[in-house]
């Protein structure tokens, strides 16, 4: 990976103006299409109704059931996937940048499973209640996956593929706790819950769920920006990152805290999403290059496209149930996966 | 009497007497259920059963021409009922979409699991249909568990008992104004039950072993443990759960089962085609070609009984999971 210097020529800006425009509308493009469709038959007129109202721009009246269909359901769906997609996105942008390799991303290094085993402690061993506690329990397991990643890599510092390999027995760890405590506590019916909440699904999603991700997303992405030349930085390793007078330890420990944030809150609230982290990225670098001042906004919107239409696709894979989410985005994500091991392949 | 001409019968000393036996609902209704307060303003028309148990009291009370769709079967429905059945939409065998519930504009959703409609359902929170003015109601079987550590459907503090289930069958159908009609229907299920009770002497080392399901034979297999209806049934059946584990669906290896040493295997037949050994005949062929596991006497002597696997859910179909139980169970030879 090479930094190309940013520059403030007119030319870049106007290209930059007109990616974001693009992006704006195919993100909204994205969730129209996913508040018009789905197992309930709704005119597009109704849907835009139902959505100006809710925006308070019109009055009209509506059948409530279809009013509450595509308000409280399709759209508050779209976007949670939206803002989930953004989330894991810049997790992956995050820890790709501070691990320096092109694999790592939050289910890769074991922290998805970990939020995943705190989640699955707070559902059946009843540690407390609510979706607060659940997103604590995750949070706590996030952090822990973390910890261990990090004990058993020496703190990221002894190579990018001790990491990596790290973060697969971290992975392995968690997922056995996880299975563990399902299937000691477990039953049939219990069990078949978990396991599909494991692969995500955005099926309880609601406003609630919206307001708090809302919130989660946009903190990060704000620090992310602001860290963005650290992000920079890091990229030539640890020691040139200090010699440009980063701070290194304490922004590392604040940039996995982020990426701990926001996984554990996607986690707890979607279950765990594999290989959006992993592949939105790349596209991103690929379109708008690697400095991370373009590159954390561009993956927050490129995840969002790209978990929107992932969702479009499993509710529309088989009607009236539904496919978990994490199963559309490993089908797109593990060729992308297969392209970046074969290209990340040593040069003899 | 079977329930049919139970139910002739009821109509037609209704027919003779002219006034009904039993008051007829006064709306709006208001009902407690499972915590919650809801009010009927009027008798459901288009009423949307989550769940093979609501579904099937619907349809024993009568009320096909007022059920607008049905979802989640882990069985096929009772051979009485499957005409009237034949004559409701199904939405999918499993888990529904709350859009795919909601497009069939119901006008009231009764439940029989909180994972179909719950507060961590992934299908669909009571709250969901209350904002749109729909009335809910979920099976009291479904949230007479405990909270406790270990299961999201938590434990039973005591052994499950009919009882609940007749105060569902007499809600549901005071809510649909039909309450003779769930009186009778109460009626000849607890004749059936006290028959049942008599039929069989109370034994001390008659220990009974339900096994539900298994993802393949290497795996632990899913067996009805705590104060669930199997417990119930064996309980019913003069006997006791071999399973003593608190939790409503623990899991075993088979060298624990072996370990308990039942009397009777009870090998559920689970109608999903999900795992090979949800059929009862590929259990019974596991259980007597297993090299070791066939070793155990309740295999040795023959003593499997089959049963449907949705008896061993807090439905209908317990007390006639219980009656074919004690059909087969009255043929095996129970001398040590």
């Amino acid at each position: 990976m090479t930094a190309s210097v940013p520059n403030g020529s007119d030319g870049s800006m106007v290209r930059l103006a007109l990616l974001s425009l693009v992006s704006a509308v195919v993100l909204a493009c994205a969730i129209a299409v996913a508040t018009a469709i789905g197992d309930y038959t709704i005119g597009l007129g109704t849907v835009f109704l139902a959505i100006t109202n809710g925006l308070g721009l019109t009055s009209a009246t509506l059948p409530p059931i279809e009013e509450s269909v595509v308000w409280d359901l399709r759209l508050s769906r779209a976007l949670v996937a939206a803002l989930a997609g953004a989330g894991l996105a810049l997790c992956g942008a995050i820890l790709q940048a501070l691990l320096r390799n092109p694999l790592a991303e939050p289910f890769v290094l074991g922290v998805s499973a970990g939020a995943s085993t705190g989640a699955v402690c707070v559902i059946i061993l009843g540690v407390g209640a609510g979706s607060l506690s659940l997103s604590v329990g995750a949070f706590v397991g996030a952090f822990s996956a973390f910890g261990l990643v990090a004990l058993l890599s020496n703190g990221a510092t002894s190579g990018p593929n001790h990491t990596i390999l790290a973060g697969v027995a971290a992975s392995q760890l968690f997922n056995a706790l996880t299975s563990y405590i399902v299937t000691t506590s477990g039953n049939a019916e219990q069990a078949r819950n978990v396991m599909f909440w494991l692969l995500g699904s955005f099926g309880g999603v609601r406003w609630p769920d919206f307001q708090l991700l809302l919130v989660v997303v946009c903190l990060c992405l704000v620090i992310c920006i602001l860290m963005a030349r650290s992000l920079d930085a890091f990229t030539f390793g640890d020691e040139d990152a200090a010699a440009l007078g980063v701070p290194v330890a304490r922004i590392r420990l604040l940039l996995f805290a982020v990426t701990a944030l926001m996984t554990a809150t996607i986690v707890s609230m979607v279950g765990a999403i594999g290989f959006v982290g992993l592949v939105v990225p790349h596209a991103a670098r690929y379109l708008v290059g690697p400095m991370h001042l373009r590159l954390m906004p561009a993956c927050a919107v490129v995840g969002a496209v790209f978990m929107v239409i992932a969702d479009i696709v499993s509710r529309v894979i088989a009607t009236q149930q539904t496919v978990p989410i994490g199963v559309v985005t490993a089908l797109v994500g593990v060729p992308f996966f297969a392209i970046i091991l074969y290209r990340a392949r040593p040069q003899a | 009497m079977p329930l049919k001409s139970t139910l002739a019968l009821g109509t037609t000393v209704l027919a003779l007497f002219g006034t009904p036996l039993y008051a007829d609902t006064t709306y709006p209704l208001t009902i407690e259920n499972c915590g919650q307060t809801v009010t009927f303003e009027q008798a459901p028309q288009n009423a949307m059963a989550l769940g093979q148990n609501s579904a099937e009291i619907m349809l024993m009370l009568g009320l096909e021409d007022r059920m607008v769709a049905t979802a989640f079967w882990p069985n096929e429905v009772l051979p009485e009922l499957a005409e009237a059945n034949a004559q409701v939409e199904l939405l999918t065998v499993e888990f529904p979409t709350l859009e795919s519930v909601l497009s069939k504009q119901p006008d009231f959703v009764a439940a029989m699991l909180v994972t179909l409609l719950g507060p961590d359902s992934k299908v669909a929170k009571r709250e969901d249909f209350h904002a749109l003015d729909i009335p809910t109601y979920l099976s009291p079987s479904a949230c007479s568990v405990t909270e406790v550590s270990g299961d999201i459907y938590g434990a039973r503090a005591d052994l499950w008992s009919m009882d609940q289930l007749y105060k569902e069958i007499e809600d549901l159908s005071r809510i649909f104004d039909v309450a003779n009609r769930g009186e009778a229907v109460i009626e000849d299920l607890k004749a059936r039950e006290a028959a049942l009770r008599d039929r069989f002497e109370d034994r001390e080392d008659l220990t009974f072993l339900v096994w539900f399901s298994s993802p393949s034979p290497q795996d632990d297999a899913y067996l009805a443990g705590g104060n669930g209806p199997s417990s119930y049934i064996a309980d019913l059946l003069g006997g006791s759960n071999a399973i003593k584990a608190e939790s409503e669906w623990p899991t075993l290896g088979w060298e624990g089962i072996m370990a308990s040493d039942p009397t009777v295997i009870v090998a559920a037949q689970v109608d999903r085609e999900r795992w090979t050994l949800d059929t009862a005949e590929n259990k019974i062929a596991f259980l007597q070609s297993d090299p070791i596991v066939s070793q155990m006497e309740a295999v040795s002597k023959g003593r499997i009984v089959v049963m449907p696997g949705a008896a061993t859910n807090a439905s209908i179909q317990t007390i006639y999971g219980a009656e074919e139980v004690a059909e087969q169970l009255e043929a095996l030879d129970l001398s040590e």
